[in-house]
């Protein structure tokens, strides 16, 4: 078994694609770090202080403004009103939500990338782990070979799961290092609040608690984790259910895109919270977000993406060890 | 060589596999299972350390007039004193603008409870403020619907909000002046103007006579700059007032505004 995993890294690594997605990333962090930088400044310049707490009173007062002029959308306003209030419990409680840091980037950028970017690039990996040995007709070598086919694609999972790790550890340590060369290497420690839990229009801040900032990350890129491997399931069960690499990517494509559509204008269509796309963003939940549908929760998001994951798991077995292969 | 790399790659990817489910579980731990221990604690004024920037700092208060609602140039008589102020004066001027448009003077008076925006305040020399338009306006439904006895009660209410929001402002800082700008009539050409006009008149009277029981606030008379030729100060909502309209203010407040040798050295 060990030996078959090892045998699936070898191809994975053999198709560079783990270099191509590195490569990606490090193109991407250099773009934001540096609209970061711009953004900081320009904040800078247009309130004339240095000082976090007037920086973010003004957001505030900004905020509270564009909740009282007409033509909001419900959600964007909801959206608005969550996070002001949100805000104002950070500023009276004397915590800076952006000091500036690697630390901090790496936050934000886990935070912006987990519903499309990281996904798109898992996707990279697993769209032809299956069907690319389906079209090139190497499959038939593969199972001709004395071992059970169950076998053959659990260490494909696993190498998927695996190559998975990597990138998200890749995306760690590059956003670390490229951003920290801006805004320095420090904020491991620093504290942000969790526990925020959205009542209709309201924030309850009563399980509101202090962590460290590492912890944050580490909790983040656990989340981040999970939904890579839950869209890397899904790619992979539609890897085993068609020979064509490019018909999965698009397929994937569109659902993880009108995910992020969907999530905008979902709020009257209740059901749709069933979709696995507009469960993505986890991330908004530890930091306390409204969610894009009344009742979805943390754990409400993991159950379904859960389940989906499970589903296309079995799916992917079933088909793989029943289908006649010619 | 190519078997290390492959190595290595699936040896990090083992190492952060388990780093990984280490956060998931410690988020599983965190989210779901949390006892809450002692609630964190607000600050109070006195926890946050005042780092004084150099040079003046204004604070505006107030409602969309302080905003610059109407002005294109998104200016605001905020925005014109300044420009006047730097023709006066070498050092820097820092302007924070905490104005919410349609804020009445009830909601001016608690956010002057937040402890952040007392902060400000604390630092302010010049204080530039407007208040109780939406208290007259829109109780009195623009006038429109003309009713005496609500303009009253509207009024009552206002004028005991513009006592504690002074006496907030003077307990947190004694030092700065506050140029409480008071109300002109946006309905001076309409076939009320009569009746209208009086009431403006009067409710800017009972605010003044409010600020005198303070040091150094000083109620800023607006009526008289938009008493001629009304239309051509005012935006197309025929309310706010445009560029034109709040450059008076503006230069009407920033003329109150002189620096003495004795300002420069304390600044």
């Amino acid at each position: 078994m060990i030996n078959l995993v090892y045998n699936e890294m070898i191809k994975i690594v053999r198709k560079r694609r783990l270099l191509i997605i590195a490569a990606i990333i490090v193109v991407l962090v250099a773009l934001f770090t540096y609209a970061q930088m711009k953004r900081v400044q320009s904040l800078q310049e247009q309130l004339g202080t240095t000082d976090w707490r007037s920086q973010l009173q003004q957001q505030i007062i900004d905020t509270q403004n564009r909740l009282n002029s007409s033509g909001l959308s419900e959600e964007w306003r909801k959206f608005l009103q969550i996070r002001l209030q949100q805000q104002q419990y950070y500023l009276d409680h004397d915590i800076n939500p952006s000091a500036p840091g690697a630390p901090t980037f790496m936050r934000m950028f886990a935070e912006n990338s987990i519903d499309l970017f990281i996904p798109l690039m898992v996707m990279v990996i697993a769209a032809d782990l299956v069907s690319s040995e389906a079209s090139g007709g190497t499959i038939k070598l593969l199972l001709t070979r004395p071992v059970k086919r169950w076998k053959i694609l659990l260490s494909k999972y696993i190498a998927m799961i695996l190559s998975v790790s990597f990138i998200l550890l890749s995306l760690g340590v590059i956003s670390y290092f490229i951003s920290g060369v801006v805004f320095g290497f420090a904020g491991w420690t620093m504290p942000l609040l969790t526990g925020f839990s959205v009542q209709g229009e309201e924030l309850d801040t009563t399980n509101v608690h202090i962590l460290s900032q590492w912890k944050y990350l580490l909790m983040e890129f656990g989340l981040v984790w999970f939904v890579s491997i839950i869209v890397g399931t899904l790619t992979f069960m539609l890897s085993v259910l068609m020979k064509s690499t490019a018909a999965v990517m698009g397929i994937m494509l569109a659902a993880l895109i009108s995910g992020t559509i969907l999530s905008n204008m979902v709020s009257s269509w209740e059901s749709a919270k069933y979709l696995f796309m507009v469960n993505l963003r986890l991330t908004d939940y530890v930091s306390g977000m409204a969610p894009p549908i009344d009742g979805m929760t943390l754990g409400f998001s993991m159950t379904v993406l859960a389940v989906w994951g499970l589903v296309a798991l079995m799916i992917s077995f079933l088909v793989f060890t029943k289908r006649d292969v010619y | 060589m190519k078997g290390n790399v492959v190595k290595i790659i699936t040896a990090l990817s083992i190492f952060s596999s388990g780093l990984w489910i280490a956060g998931l579980g410690l988020t599983i731990k965190d989210q779901f299972f949390y006892e809450s221990e002692a609630p964190i604690k607000e600050i109070s004024l006195k926890d946050v350390v005042a780092k004084q920037e150099d040079g003046i700092h204004i604070i505006a208060l107030g409602d969309s007039l302080t905003r610059g609602t109407g002005d294109e140039s998104g200016k605001g008589y905020v925005g014109y004193v300044v420009d006047e102020l730097q023709t006066k004066t070498k050092q820097s001027i820092h302007v924070k603008n905490l104005a919410i448009k349609g804020q009445r003077s009830a909601g001016l008076a608690s956010q002057l409870q937040q402890v952040e925006v007392q902060r400000q305040i604390k630092q302010a020399d010049i204080i530039l403020m407007t208040i109780g338009g939406n208290d007259l306006f829109q109780s009195g439904e623009a006038l429109s619907n003309f009713s005496l006895e609500r303009i009253n009660q509207a009024k009552a209410d206002y004028l005991q909000n513009l006592h504690t929001i002074f006496k907030t402002i003077r307990s947190l800082n004694p030092n700065a002046v506050v140029f409480y700008i008071s109300l002109y009539n946006p309905f001076n050409d309409l076939k009320d103007a009569k009746t209208t006009s009086a009431v403006v008149r009067e409710w800017n009277f009972d605010s003044a006579e409010v600020a005198s029981n303070y040091p150094s606030i000083i109620a800023v008379p607006t009526f008289d700059l938009f008493e001629l030729n009304v239309n051509d100060y005012l935006y197309s909502d025929k309310f706010h007032p445009n560029k034109e309209g709040y450059k008076l203010i503006g230069e009407r407040v920033a003329s109150l505004i002189t620096f003495t040798e004795e300002d420069e050295k304390n600044d």
